[in-house]
């Protein structure tokens, strides 16, 4: 990181294929939205190439890329309000994946996580797929270790909520699916 | 224990960084408390989540914008900051003495003085009002003219910093307004084009600003003010700005990332 503050451009290369796929990451998991993400990908290396001096050496380069991260999709939502909610089909496409229940959880974990506010799902996604340490958590969002692990424990809490109703909703519907077609359709009209 | 006892370790033991005895309290908990250990288990389902991988243009966008950074770096004389700056020795000296302690008090001492001045000028029989206006007024346009002398500065740095000093004032003076307009059209500095640009997107409201900063999309030739005069553009909802996004897709070798942001520019107006 040191070459790229004092101007060495190729250096970013390396950095670029180090950061920008858990980057991308960040982004479709907090957005939802492939396109958007990519877009802002670019713009935090853009920002990188600006702002390289304000980087201060022996500091954790990491906690700089996701402080400049932070900025550039608040930045874009300020100027660009999201207008529409969320549609399930921007969500990344779901791999196949070994069991059918897997598959299942893994639709409703997504789904509950675009149900969380904001900065609940910022932070379960800085510590548990970023894998930033907390302290590097509490100096990226100015505030105490302890506050840190309060948010992530109450944002864990609601993830497990929207999680449960979530997973009851689809049992319900599969209920109510399995049982319409036990009724006859002019039957369910006469009643 | 508790679950409240237990949310305080909850996210050190998930991290796997809680002392054996610790841990084993935690376990302990789990065993009993069904919506506590749900929490671990979902914590666990996070990690079947999929990674996401970026399109396979990604790389060459980047590649793109790093040689449009660079090109438009290399554009500038080489370069104005280091080697005019014995030229401009005297100035910046200046410049770092007033950062000094001593200058600092040197200001302080100067402003006491004005204090003074102004309070036993109104405290003579004269209208006041008037008076404080005039000290304020002078006050605001030494200001300006601390901004408008070092816009002429032949160091780069200095006429960043006099830019940086522009922002510091909410009303600018038009004279200002117009060397900061001069500023974008015409420095050799990309730095400097982008901080005046930063600085003028403040005034957008003034018709005379916003005509002058957009109509520089025009002129100016690195894509990184390109791009940002493009995002405010679509920021400032500009009324020409259809018109202008064509003007400028027209203009002959075009650099790609710029041609990229304008299509997303008019995706975005539509």
């Amino acid at each position: 990181m040191l070459q790229v503050r004092d101007g060495a451009g190729e250096t970013l290369g390396v950095l670029f294929d180090r950061y920008q796929t858990p980057l991308f990451n960040f982004y479709s998991k907090m957005t939802g939205d492939r396109a958007l993400s990519e877009d802002l990908v670019q713009e935090v290396f853009l920002r990188i190439l600006k702002y390289r001096q304000s980087y201060r050496p022996g500091t954790p380069f990491r906690a700089w890329v996701y402080q400049i991260a932070r900025h550039a999709r608040i930045d874009h939502f300020r100027k660009f309000p999201p207008q529409t909610a969320l549609e399930p089909e921007m969500l990344p496409p779901v791999l196949p994946t070994d069991s059918v229940q897997e598959q299942q959880d893994v639709e409703l974990l997504q789904r509950a996580l675009q149900q969380l506010p904001e900065e609940k799902r910022e932070i379960l996604l800085l510590c548990r797929f970023q894998e930033l340490k907390y302290e590097e958590i509490a100096a990226l969002l100015g505030c105490e270790l302890n506050t840190v692990r309060t948010r992530i424990h109450r944002a864990l809490q609601d993830l497990r909520k929207a999680f449960h109703q979530l997973a009851r909703g689809t049992m319900v519907k599969k209920a109510e699916a399995a049982a319409a077609e036990n009724i006859p359709p002019r039957g369910r009209h006469e009643v | 224990m508790k679950c409240e006892h237990i949310a305080e370790l909850l996210p050190d033991y998930l991290q796997g960084s809680l002392s054996p005895e610790q841990h084993h309290k935690v376990e302990a908990h789990l065993e009993q408390c069904a919506d506590c250990s749900e929490e671990v288990v979902i914590w666990r389902k996070l990690s079947l989540l999929p990674v996401d991988q970026p399109g396979p243009a990604s790389r060459a966008r980047f590649e793109a914008m790093l040689q449009a950074y660079q090109a438009g770096r290399s554009n500038q004389p080489a370069d104005d900051s280091h080697r005019r700056k014995p030229a401009s020795a005297w100035n910046w000296n200046v410049l770092h003495w007033l950062r000094s302690p001593v200058g600092a008090m040197a200001w302080s001492a100067a402003l006491l003085a004005i204090g003074v001045f102004a309070g036993l000028r109104l405290a003579s029989p004269k209208p006041p009002s008037v008076d404080l206006a005039a000290v304020q007024s002078e006050l605001a346009s030494t200001k300006q003219l601390v901004v408008l002398s070092m816009l002429q500065q032949q160091s780069a740095s200095a006429r960043l910093e006099g830019v940086t000093w522009s922002t510091r004032e909410q009303q600018l003076d038009p004279q200002v307004l117009s060397a900061l307009l001069h500023t974008l059209r015409y420095d050799q500095s990309v730095d400097v084009r982008l901080a005046a640009l930063d600085a003028l997107s403040r005034h957008g409201r003034q018709p005379q600003v916003h005509k002058g900063v957009l109509d520089s999309l025009q002129h100016d030739q690195s894509p990184l003010v390109q791009v940002a005069l493009i995002d405010l553009m679509l920021e400032w909802r500009d009324r020409d700005a259809a018109h202008r996004l064509q003007e400028l897709e027209q203009t002959p070798n075009l650099n790609p990332t710029v041609r990229q942001r304008v299509e997303w520019a008019k995706s975005k107006l539509n």
